[in-house]
């Protein structure tokens, strides 16, 4: 089976829209960090030390887990259906891991020394360590990957076990992401040893919507699709992801709830988020995405409400952890008050612009609609 | 080997702030990021609030979670217990600050926490975050010492540049002994009601390990399995010094 290469859909508005992104959102952040350096972040020792910038990493690296999840359906698992997106979203797995990295390394101290310092000083004990490893070495063997799919070998023994291997490491290294939060005890919020698994499946979640949102952007329409990918954006795909997505709303009730009920200290940021509008703008996404996914209607809507939903869901876990303040008495409020400064926000801006328009170049550069042949 | 450790009572402290003073003078802090604070609790409403504090250096802790974070082994515990920061190996990811459960480390590339910013006044030279008019202990990188550079992690060091010097087998670094006085920590060393006192955790005839022993030595937070090296005298907690039983300020 073959799928044709599209060159209408939205692959070009889409690559000038998402070049503008990185070049303002990039452009502005460098010049306010050369400028100000991190001082024009409103993170700080006083309050939220990990501010927006680790967010965008969060939310981009378990996307690209996400992604590895939905290609290795067809190129793991065998499930044939999903071969006309798998190639895409092997892409769009090293992209965005690319657009996760991006905005970490301007949110550090010290990326240059980071290269030489972690594998000349490795800590075993670090979950963040591990983090780094496991990403790293995903990203070699995705690379690998997307090589021996690009030159259509799509079933040999050596394709396979380097497809396998980076399902396996993308996996432990999205549980490991989630291990740098929860093994943190003295913050309850973030604190349980689940978490890994929660991070998994709403990894599932961005993953899947990416994958269905690309797919549309691709093709501009369903009655543009071949048959083939047709009938999977309209049937395994959105099944799938309604599943993985009613899971997590259900999952998200549950935390929602324990962390209301829950006395132990700092749970009290709970009340805050419940408060805020976002909370609820969030809910309503996810909630309107499901119902979208299980009626097949407006499936692009759906995949951009996901993507709205799970990156408050990522700030809202990751800004919410540090809310309440770490003894520092009545010099700081009881709540700490963050908002994103400017420069922040650019990283999030470059973030999604290295996504579209790395996509749109992926599109138009290695035919990524590319299937193999029956 | 000694383990350094530092006993507060709590009974003596009367939150004059003569620690925090010190230890920014010392350690060129900037207001607002001295290592050593005394932080302030006000508890209950009008008609019958209780104001407490707390004095917090870091606690250096016998298993220190911001070591275990730590990706490069920039945060380290020496072999006389004192846990430093390398800035030489430091790559500014803040995992540590994260995982701290005492919130004692600082970032010092941000917005200043007080104005006016007095790094913009006395601008650093090359890498390092500003340039005191005075300048405390010379510059000691690789155990986090002296003038912070931009993009590292500080903390409190114990006054490492003075304590590394005292003589071998001291059970207590007493500030009333001249012969020790210039190895004592500034904190201890200025403490006007002599709340604080510094020596070997380790040593049974030093006077921190009879003074826990004694009046029953607490750790902040000891259910983190942490195991701090600052022990807290509480006594009957009514001169004001007291443990907060957690980290939230409102919890009326």
């Amino acid at each position: 089976m073959t799928t044709q290469v599209q060159s209408g859909g939205m692959v070009n508005t889409t690559l000038m829209g998402g070049g503008a992104l990185l070049v303002v959102g990039l452009g502005l952040a460098l010049a306010n960090l050369m400028t100000g350096g991190h001082a024009s972040f409103n993170s700080g020792s006083d309050g939220v030390t990990w501010g927006l910038p680790v967010v965008n990493y969060v939310f981009f690296a378990l996307t690209s887990t996400g992604l590895t999840l939905v290609a290795s359906l067809a190129l793991t698992f065998g499930n044939k259906a999903f071969y006309p997106i798998a190639k895409r979203c092997v892409f769009l797995s090293l992209i965005t891991l690319v657009a996760g990295f991006a905005s970490l390394a301007l949110e550090l101290g010290h990326p240059f020394r980071m290269l030489f310092a972690v594998p000349l000083n490795f800590q075993v004990n670090s979950p963040l360590n591990w983090m780094g490893v496991f990403y790293a070495v995903f990203l070699v063997l995705g690379v690998l990957k997307f090589m021996k799919l690009h030159a259509s070998d799509w079933d040999s023994d050596t394709s396979k076990q380097v497809g396998l291997a980076a399902l396996v490491t993308e996996c432990l290294a999205g549980g490991m992401l989630g291990m740098a939060f929860g093994a943190m005890a003295m913050r309850p919020m973030w604190y349980g040893t689940l978490v890994p698994l929660y991070f998994l499946l709403t990894a599932a979640c961005t993953g899947g919507a990416f994958a269905l949102l690309m797919t549309y952007l691709t093709y501009g329409s369903e009655s543009a699709m071949p048959e083939k990918v047709r009938a999977l954006v309209q049937g395994p795909l959105p099944a799938a992801l309604a599943a993985v997505l009613g899971f997590t709303i259900l999952v998200m009730g549950y935390q929602t709830v324990i962390g209301l009920w829950s006395n132990a200290d700092g749970m009290q940021v709970w009340d805050h988020i419940v408060s805020t509008p976002w909370f609820w703008i969030e809910a309503g996404a996810l909630v309107a995405a499901f119902y979208l996914l299980v009626s097949r209607s407006s499936l692009m809507v759906a995949a951009m409400l996901i993507i709205l939903g799970l990156f408050i869901n990522r700030y809202e876990f990751v800004i919410g952890g540090q809310l309440v303040p770490l003894f520092k008495g009545t010099w700081v409020a009881g709540m700490i008050s963050y908002t994103p400064s400017i420069t922040e926000w650019m990283l999030t801006v470059m973030a999604f612009g290295i996504v579209l328009a790395g996509w749109a170049f992926g599109e138009k550069a290695f035919n990524l609609s590319d299937a193999p042949k029956e | 080997m000694a383990k350094w450790g530092m006993v507060i009572d709590l009974e003596k402290c009367t939150g004059c702030q003569a620690c925090s003073t010190a230890c920014q003078m010392e350690n060129n802090r900037l207001p607002g990021e001295n290592y050593q604070d005394v932080l302030f609790y006000k508890e209950g409403k009008q008609p019958n609030p209780t104001l407490s504090w707390f004095p917090r250096p870091c606690m250096h802790c016998e298993e220190p979670s911001c070591m275990h974070v730590c990706p490069t082994k920039a945060t380290f515990k020496t072999e006389d217990g004192v846990v430093l920061i390398d800035w030489n190996k430091c790559i500014g990811c803040k995992y540590c600050m994260i995982a701290c459960p005492y919130g004692v480390r600082f970032y010092t590339d941000e917005k200043p926490l007080h104005e006016p910013n007095i790094k913009a006044v006395f601008k650093g030279e090359g890498d390092l975050s500003w340039n005191p008019p005075y300048k405390g202990p010379q510059q000691d990188a690789t155990h986090g010492v002296g003038i912070q550079p931009n993009g590292v992690v500080s903390k409190c060091t114990f006054c490492y540049h003075k304590i590394s010097k005292a003589p071998k087998g001291t059970p207590d670094l007493d500030e009333s002994n001249p012969a020790l006085v210039e190895f004592v920590p500034a904190c201890v060393r200025t403490c006007a009601p002599k709340a604080r006192y510094f020596g070997d955790l380790d040593n049974p005839k030093s006077q921190v390990n009879q003074l826990i022993s004694a009046k029953k030595g607490v750790r902040l937070l000891d259910h983190t399995g942490n195991k701090p090296q600052v022990y807290y005298l509480t006594g009957s907690g009514a001169a004001g010094g007291a443990i907060p039983s957690n980290r939230s300020t409102n919890k009326a």
